[in-house]
């Protein structure tokens, strides 16, 4: 094994005159080359013999194959729930496949008979497992299957009987030992008559390196030939090459938009274009949904911005009215859109007398609003490009008396504070000048009340010296009563005014006495 | 079976020239036994493979009705070894689950998943059989003795026993 690389690199080296003169070959050899191996294999019959030789004899398992339609369940072994491969009976009559059924004896325990898997019937291994009925056999053999190489293209799908010989024989994706007797490799089938190709070569087209079996699968800069039409093109362009040129390949109407169900090949397709109502108006049809498309797009962006304008217009009139919560409830302003019609001049709002804003100029406001605005002696405002910008505006310019009110609403409220202050002190000075002028009447009063009582006394004339005491007790006790009380001093002098009345006695100091009395009195108040 | 035994068997089983079909076969043999579960849908019963892993299954059985696991659902942990279906796969409840076969880590003690299995059983027929010990357990080589024991004398408590078990699992399943 250690050889061969030394030995694929000397054949590398022999070979890379053959590499370059390859290259330099025209690349329509390519088509010659691929159409080859089927017509010169089969014409020959000694064929047969040399390809059984080199083909590697690897027996085809049944249980990978794929089959064309779902199996009998009756037919698949228990076991491994395939198709029986091989099938075999024992003396219970369950069949199984050989291979199965040796697999599952051998994994029973060691030194005990072996038993039916299926019935723990015990097994007698000289005498089974039996050969199946031949029916079974054949029903076996007549299921259908495909190749197993149908993964490298192989399209054959026969009896599964016949796989085997497909493989060995006929098959053209098998692989079979390289031609060249040093290589190890395998090879494609139909790649052998081009000898050995397991060398690495530099792709001229794509200048990536791959072995040269591998040149023509992968590289995309290589000729290949359009399986509608036959010319020959590069395998890069294919695609696009059937999608639009190729008058082999099968395409649909272009009125397939308006529901033409025609389809054929691109020559009588543009034939049938001619005639066809359904083409003729399947690019106006096209442009009509183009544009309606954009403007379904264009809608729903408006939509989405005039969502927002609105709910952030109903937060501002929630804020102007919060008093307002019943939604169901009329608003004050007829208009909300309008904010003309709220009523400025009512308030005092310094540095608004003349604010006004647009009116809106939706189709089912816009009447009675510019009615208003020209009513109110300004021109109608020139109607907005869009009714966002003027609900942007009428948003920008709402937020703005918004503010403008709160502040005039502080302003107010700070004045009114000072004019109340101002009130309260004027209110309590007049409260204490009248305080002082109803003292200084009440000891007018006194004085006069004194002065009479005096008058009196003197009229009547003196009493005895135990009188005038009593007299004296009588006016102390008078003034005392008057310290406790308002009213005191008005009925303490009325006592001794009732004391004084009948009695006589120091008459000349007692009102003296009382007048200092009602004096400090007063000034204890 | 000492330990020179099961190697000269297990080489029976996988000779080296089939080595890698064998375990194409395991592949092969679960693909088909998972399209017809999927295909017959049996009822009480289902299975699937586990993420990327062809060879752990989780299975779901429902109780039988006229048991006392009528209207429960358990887990199940299917792991297939690589030489199914010639040996048994390893089955355990992932539910907790009160009955006289189980143990409390979810062992089963049930025949055909030890000596007694057979190339032929499927994840279909292993939860059969298994839906039916819930409803008929052997009570005479029981796991969990004191199950065994009620399932005759005490049905009621035996029922609740089975409840308070079954709880457990949709408590941890709400703290998880």
């Amino acid at each position: 094994m250690s050889s061969i690389p030394s030995r694929r690199l000397s054949r590398a080296s022999s070979r890379a005159e053959s590499t370059f003169s390859f290259h330099s070959l025209p690349a329509s050899t390519a088509p010659l080359a691929l159409s080859s191996p089927a017509v010169t294999h089969r014409s020959e019959p000694s064929d047969f013999v040399r390809r059984s030789n080199r083909h590697k004899k690897i027996p085809v398992d049944v249980r990978t194959l794929e089959y064309l339609e779902p199996c009998d369940s009756n037919l698949v072994c228990l076991i491994c729930h395939c198709p029986f491969d091989k099938a075999v009976r024992l003396a219970c009559d369950h069949v199984f496949c050989n291979d199965c059924v040796d697999q599952a004896f051998a994994a029973q325990e060691g030194s005990a008979p072996k038993t039916c898997p299926t019935c723990r019937n015990r097994v007698d291994l000289n005498r089974e497992p039996l050969p199946v009925p031949r029916i079974l056999m054949s029903m076996l053999d007549e299921l259908r299957v495909k190749c197993p190489n149908h993964k490298a293209g192989c399209t054959w799908a026969d009896k599964r009987s016949d796989a085997q010989d497909h493989v060995e024989l006929y098959c053209d994706h098998a692989q079979v030992e390289c031609a060249s007797p040093d290589c190890r490799l395998g090879v494609l089938q139909k790649d052998f008559h081009k000898g050995c190709l397991h060398y690495t070569v530099s792709c001229e087209h794509c200048h990536t390196s791959m072995m040269k079996k591998d040149l023509e699968q992968i590289c995309p800069n290589r000729m290949t030939i359009c399986t509608s039409c036959f010319i020959e093109i590069l395998r890069h362009d294919l695609p696009s090459h059937l999608k639009e040129e190729c008058p082999k390949a099968t395409i649909m109407c272009p009125g397939s938009v308006c529901g033409c169900s025609f389809a054929h090949e691109r020559t009588v397709v543009v034939a049938h274009v001619t005639t066809c109502p359904m083409a003729t108006m399947a690019p106006f049809f096209q442009a009509q949904k183009a544009r309606l498309d954009e403007q379904e797009s264009q809608q729903k962006l408006l939509q989405r911005k005039v969502d927002i304008l609105e709910g952030g217009l109903s937060n501002i009139q929630n804020m102007l009215y919060p008093a307002n919560t019943n939604p169901n409830e009329p608003c004050p302003v007829p208009n909300p859109l309008d904010p003309n019609t709220i009523d400025y001049a009512s308030g005092p709002l310094p540095g608004t007398p003349d604010f006004r804003l647009p009116a809106a100029a939706f189709p089912p406001a816009s009447q009675p609003t510019v009615d208003q605005a020209t009513a109110a002696g300004q021109p109608p405002q020139p109607p907005f490009d869009s009714s966002t910008h003027h609900l942007l505006s009428l948003h920008e310019s709402l937020r703005d008396e918004v503010s403008r009110i709160a502040n005039a609403l502080t302003d107010l409220e700070g004045r009114t504070n000072m004019m109340i202050i101002n009130e309260n002190q004027r209110v309590k000075d007049e409260m204490l000048h009248t305080n002082a002028a109803i003292n200084s009447m009440r000891m007018q009063l006194h004085w006069l009340t004194s002065a009479r009582l005096q008058a009196q006394n003197r009229t009547t004339g003196g009493g005895g010296p135990g009188s005038s005491s009593a007299a004296g007790g009588s006016g102390s006790s008078g003034s005392g009563a008057s310290r406790a009380g308002g009213n005191g001093g008005g009925s303490g002098s009325a006592g001794a005014g009732a004391g004084g009345s009948g009695l006589g006695g120091g008459v000349t100091l007692h009102p003296i006495r009382r007048l200092s009395d009602s004096n400090r009195q007063d000034t204890k108040l | 079976m000492t330990a020179a035994e099961v190697n000269s068997s297990e080489a029976k089983i996988s000779p080296p020239s089939r080595s890698t079909t064998g375990s194409a076969n395991v592949t092969k043999r679960l693909q088909t036994e998972l399209m017809t579960l999927m295909m017959s849908s049996t009822p009480g019963i289902s299975a699937f493979p586990n993420d990327e892993n062809l060879l752990q299954w989780t299975a779901t059985i429902d109780g039988p009705d006229g048991t006392p696991y009528a209207g429960l659902s358990f887990k199940l942990s299917f792991e297939f070894p690589s030489t199914y279906p010639l040996t048994a796969p390893t089955v355990l409840f992932k539910t907790p689950i009160y009955h006289p076969n189980i143990d409390f880590s979810g062992r089963i003690c049930l025949d055909i998943l030890k000596d007694k299995w057979s190339a032929i059983y499927n994840v279909q027929s292993v939860l059969l059989s298994l839906q039916s010990l819930l409803g008929e357990p052997n009570n005479s080589s029981p796991l969990n003795g004191q199950a065994a024991e009620l399932w005759d004398k005490d049905p009621v408590e035996y029922k609740r026993l089975v409840l308070a078990r079954h709880r457990e699992d949709e408590e941890t399943g709400l703290g998880l």
